[in-house]
């Protein structure tokens, strides 16, 4: 029993490692902040650790959607969060490449419909603000638990910086006139049965190609 | 302090050994307390859980606390005085209630929350709660469609002191706030009650005569305001509600209130006290404290199928 005694610092230790790792109340300047700052916290991590999951994450988006509309388990295990909340949807990290073959650009949650495999018909839905709708990217990612937060409140408001940034550094910089046509690429996330017809994705990153 | 509670661990330690003694003894009582049963709503979670602890062999003592905090800590210690191997708890206020599950933690009884988050972890054994912001969204995009992204709204939000009405509206916000186009004429609180949204609405009508839209924090309240617009002959007015009830599904499927999100409480009462059972039998906590789940939207299509909190398929 006595000689287990050197080995409590280390496993505290442990303890700790794992644990800071995820906590979304870490600041910049090194100490403890008090406040949570969801907008602050998604600036810090994206470029460091939310782009580098999804690419290491992402699988293709035809492979993707088929494994998870046969068996989404096996989907979820390879390109999604074990551990997300029990009775919640799988999210997936997903890349896709295509054509848009539609644009909604009414709507303040706008989007474009994307051709992947060449058919002419719509295979996903890919939002492009400045309405971002829905929790995807938050809840794609392994490192975020609604454990790690105080309330509700606070991982709601986490979800929605995610949105917020992707708005702000990404998708208000793509172009909105004449959309049909053009090639699109996206790395992002969506969230099985989130789309009313369609996987509805939100980016990470996006790009849209010159006019055809 | 601590020679109370050293009494009640001999005490404890004494029960258990009467219980191996005498097998035939009363069944295991689990204490069930929940907001008063005139909403729906937690009269579905009180019926769930006292369905599957019957079930399970155990006696339920089923009370309710009507969102009052000192009431609710008199009923904790009637739990702990009866015995309560558990007690499943729809609590009455974030903070207030920390304490009372302290007490009964100290007690050596479990306390298994539903519905309601308390601002501490560590002290309930669990906090199972509906995924209130992600239902908030779901009724959020319903009503931004429904509105075609624009004109004048009024919202009714719940009582201050329940978490969830705060979270709901958030969640309102953060969908319907991107609508620029989209016009909050007046934010009321009518603190779950259908009567007081009728009245409230009654008043916000006669000031915001043009008025296209009412998104509420809950189903009651949803009610309660339809019938003030429905007396009003203003039954254009787009209702959306939160919970899921029998009620609002009647109002949908007839043409009334346009939508909800349903809170799957009968499922989240029953799974509180399997994880009870499940300590109190085998000792095994559940995996994680806090487990969060997902509401589902609830219109034209599939209100049909809504019965009791639940979806049938």
């Amino acid at each position: 029993m006595l000689n287990n005694k050197p080995n409590w610092p280390i496993l505290a230790l442990m303890v700790c490692l794992t644990a800071c790792k995820i906590l979304p109340t870490k600041s910049a300047d090194g100490g403890n902040a008090p406040v949570f700052n969801p907008d602050k916290t998604v600036e810090e991590i994206w470029a460091a650790k939310v782009v580098p999951y999804l690419q290491q994450k992402a699988g293709p988006f035809p492979e993707v959607h088929t494994l998870a509309t046969t068996d989404a388990a096996a989907a979820g295990a390879k390109y999604g969060n074990p551990n997300k909340q029990a009775n919640a949807p799988w999210t997936f990290a997903v890349r896709l490449e295509g054509k848009i073959v539609a644009a909604n650009t009414q709507s303040r949650a706008a989007t474009v419909d994307i051709d992947v495999d060449g058919d002419g018909k719509a295979d996903a839905r890919v939002q492009i603000g400045p309405a971002v709708r829905g929790t995807a990217l938050r809840d794609s990612l392994d490192f975020i638990q609604f454990n790690d937060f105080t309330n509700q409140i606070d991982f709601a408001q986490f979800g929605k910086a995610f949105n917020s940034y992707a708005d702000k550094t990404v998708l208000s910089k793509l172009p909105r006139e004449a959309l049909e046509g053009r090639s699109a690429k996206v790395l992002g996330a969506y969230t099985l049965g989130s789309g009313q017809d369609l996987p509805l994705v939100t980016p990470a990153e996006a790009e849209i190609g010159s006019k055809p | 302090m601590k020679l109370t509670r050293r009494m009640t661990l001999a005490a404890f330690a004494g029960m258990l050994a009467l219980g191996t003694a005498m097998p035939a003894c009363a069944a295991d009582l689990i204490a069930i307390i929940t907001p008063s049963h005139d909403n729906p709503f937690f009269k579905a979670e009180a019926v769930g859980a006292e369905a599957k602890a019957k079930e399970l062999g155990y006696e339920a003592l089923v009370l309710v606390h009507d969102d009052d905090a000192n009431k609710q800590s008199e009923l904790i210690d009637t739990a702990i005085g009866r015995g309560a191997k558990a007690i499943i708890l729809d609590n009455a206020g974030a903070d207030a209630t920390v304490a009372a599950v302290q007490k009964a933690k100290d007690a050596g009884i479990p306390s298994f929350l539903i519905d309601r988050e308390i601002n501490a972890t560590g002290v309930a054994m669990a906090q199972i709660v509906s995924n209130n912001y992600q239902g908030a969204q779901l009724g959020a995009q319903e009503f931004v469609k429904l509105m075609g992204e624009k004109g004048n709204f009024v919202e009714l939000v719940g009582k201050e002191s329940d978490t969830n009405a705060g979270i709901r509206s958030k969640g309102y916000h953060d969908v319907i706030d991107d609508y620029p186009d989209l016009k909050m004429v007046a934010q009321q609180s009518a603190n779950w009650s259908q009567t007081e949204a009728y009245s409230k609405m009654e008043s916000i009508l006669q000031a915001n005569p043009d008025i296209k839209g009412v998104i509420s924090g809950n189903d009651t309240m949803a009610m309660g305001a339809y019938a003030a617009l429905a007396a009003a002959n203003r039954k254009d007015v787009i209702v959306v509600g939160f919970d899921g009830s029998n009620d609002v599904r009647d109002s949908i499927t007839s043409g009334g209130i346009k939508g909800t999100v349903l809170q799957p409480a009968f499922a989240q009462a029953q799974m509180a006290v399997e994880q009870a059972n499940d300590f109190i039998k085998n000792k095994k906590s559940p995996a994680k404290e806090k487990q969060l789940m997902d509401c589902v939207l609830v219109n034209g299509e599939n209100a049909a199928k809504l019965e009791t909190f639940a979806l049938t398929n």
